[in-house]
């Protein structure tokens, strides 16, 4: 580890959600606001003191600046401020960015903030269109490509290189909807099962309906501060940033070097170096779920199984409760929420609250160790961060 | 985005990088750059090689013919503009030469499409000036 190593640098000291699911009438910024509140109330921190925040873009509103508008709506003047934009990966950068602008004096006390209205804000339709907009208007727009297909092309070619099934995909999506049963707010809790998931409408082959994750509202927000300042303010349970790592292999699908093995296997082996663990030491995870097959492949990329064992993996139980690594306990982008850029966030909000054992009839026993991976644009881009506990320091 | 552009195909605007590239497609070749330097043959086009950086790039016709690597049948349309072409099968074709290209099945039934197919370049002229490559089963 080098001297300026992140690894434990940062403590999550405050995390908050928005009304989430279906929320009419309320724009980004006001669900961002709402968010924020919560986050500050649970660090027991005032405005005024966060010096620096962090958002991502929202499809829903207007401001390109997002972070500099929120700041205004909400009171705040910041002198350190970005809005961020790698697709799903962004959540993930918000964390090791905002962590090292506080390891590198930049700001003492980051806000990481993002909220978006999909559902209601803008048409399904014209959300799904605003996600193909981001891909080439010259080799790729042309021909129809949904934001979906990017990703199925991806598992339908893990299908033929290692055998993965429908009913191995659907299985996912059945462990996300159970976990989310348990789960206050939780968009989607009616149970299904796999055939349910195979009977529902095709949209891109391999995936139906209910292999893709949802459209919704809402937002999170996490409050960051050094480790020395929390113990100063005497947080409780400080949740530290011990790992952080990042890979983009490609814009284009058309370039990704392989379309069964990720750039998540360089973003996850430079996050577990900078942690000190592995993937074996993980007790709980917050895996990127776009669609199902997404998961089976990250499962693998991250370390949890052999590649091209997902599926199965996933069969057996071993993503949920009991099994070797029990992921996305709160739904997931499959059944929980995912309003875009702050769906992985949600992971994030999940993941240190299971860490706290704060998760009620859905904790996890003794975990102290977690891992979230998001993930954008085809896994055009991957970015990992390795959670813990003051035990795991 | 209005009503009316949603429901418009998309097409692609030829800038200083991708004017040969759509040119050539209008001739009936589907242009590659040839790197002179190392040799590296990459789809799509623009100023530097991808392998080795440099500007010594050559445009050169591919043969046409192709493997399909993966594929997906649309069924679900990406907004208005494509709701009367479902199902449609994006396929990701390995061309001969070695880069991979995004296009969609143009030679009848989607159903008929299969991973390691072979297929060749079919023409697709969608307007004065675009003409799109789309794949057929050899």
């Amino acid at each position: 580890m080098s001297e300026t190593s992140l690894r434990g640098q940062v403590a999550v000291i405050g995390i908050g959600m928005s009304a989430v699911g279906k929320v009419p009438g309320r724009s980004p910024l006001s669900l961002a606001a709402e968010a924020t509140r919560n986050a500050l109330a649970d660090a027991g921190l005032d405005r005024s003191e966060v010096d620096g925040v962090l958002s991502s873009h929202a499809f829903a509103s207007p401001f390109h600046r997002f972070s500099v508008a929120f700041s205004e709506y909400a009171g705040i003047r910041p002198t350190f401020s970005n809005t961020l934009q790698v697709s799903g990966a962004t959540a993930a950068t918000m964390f090791s960015i905002g962590a090292a602008a506080i390891h590198g004096g930049l700001a003492r006390t980051v806000l990481l903030v993002a909220a978006d209205s999909l559902l209601t804000g803008l048409t399904p339709d014209l959300a799904l269109r605003s996600l193909t907009e981001s891909r080439d208007q010259q080799y790729e727009m042309p021909f129809g490509i949904p934001v979906a297909n990017t990703f199925a092309m991806t598992a339908h070619r893990h299908m033929k290189e290692f055998g993965t099934t429908p009913e191995q995909l659907a299985e996912v999506a059945v462990v996300h909807r159970r976990h989310a049963s348990r789960t206050p707010g939780a968009q989607q809790t009616s149970p299904i099962a796999v055939a349910d998931v195979l009977n529902s409408a095709m949209v891109t082959t391999p995936y139906h309906k209910l292999d893709c994750s949802l459209i919704s509202d809402g937002g999170a927000a996490f409050v960051l501060t050094s480790a020395e300042h929390a113990r100063a303010l005497g947080v409780e349970k400080p949740v530290y940033i011990l790992g952080c790592g990042e890979c983009y292999t490609h814009e284009h699908i058309f370039l990704m070097p392989s379309l069964t093995t990720t750039g998540a296997v360089d973003s996850a082996r430079n996050a577990y170096a900078m942690a000190g663990y592995g993937p074996a030491d993980m007790d709980v995870a917050g895996i990127y779920d776009c669609f199902t097959g997404t998961v089976i492949m990250m499962l693998e990329d991250l370390g949890f199984c052999k590649k091209g064992e997902g599926g199965p993996f996933v069969a057996d139980g071993q993503m949920t409760y009991g099994g070797c690594i029990p992921a996305n306990t709160h739904g997931g982008l499959l059944s929980f929420a995912h309003p875009g850029m702050p769906g992985s966030l949600f992971h994030f909000h999940e993941v240190i609250a299971q860490l706290r054992g704060q998760c009620r009839d859905r904790q996890v026993a003794d975990a102290h160790l977690g891992l979230v991976h998001s993930l954008g644009a085809g896994f055009a881009t991957n970015a990992t961060t390795i959670l813990g506990t003051r035990e795991a320091l | 985005m209005s009503p009316e552009d949603a429901s418009r195909k998309p097409l692609p605007a030829p800038d200083a990088d991708t004017t040969a590239f759509w040119r050539g497609l209008k001739d009936g070749r589907l242009l590659l750059q040839h790197c002179g330097r190392c040799g590296h043959v990459q789809y799509y086009q623009q100023a530097m090689c991808r392998a080795c950086g440099s500007e010594q790039l050559e445009h050169r016709p591919a043969s046409g013919r192709g493997k399909v690597h993966s594929f997906s049948v649309v069924h679900r349309a990406p907004g208005p503009a494509f709701k009367t072409d479902v199902p449609y099968a994006v396929l990701l074709v390995e061309l001969a030469e070695g880069p991979r290209m995004i296009s969609t099945f143009a030679g009848g039934d989607p159903a008929d499409v299969t991973f390691d197919m072979d297929v060749e370049l079919s023409f697709d002229e969608v307007s004065e000036e675009i003409t799109l490559p789309r794949f057929r089963k050899v």
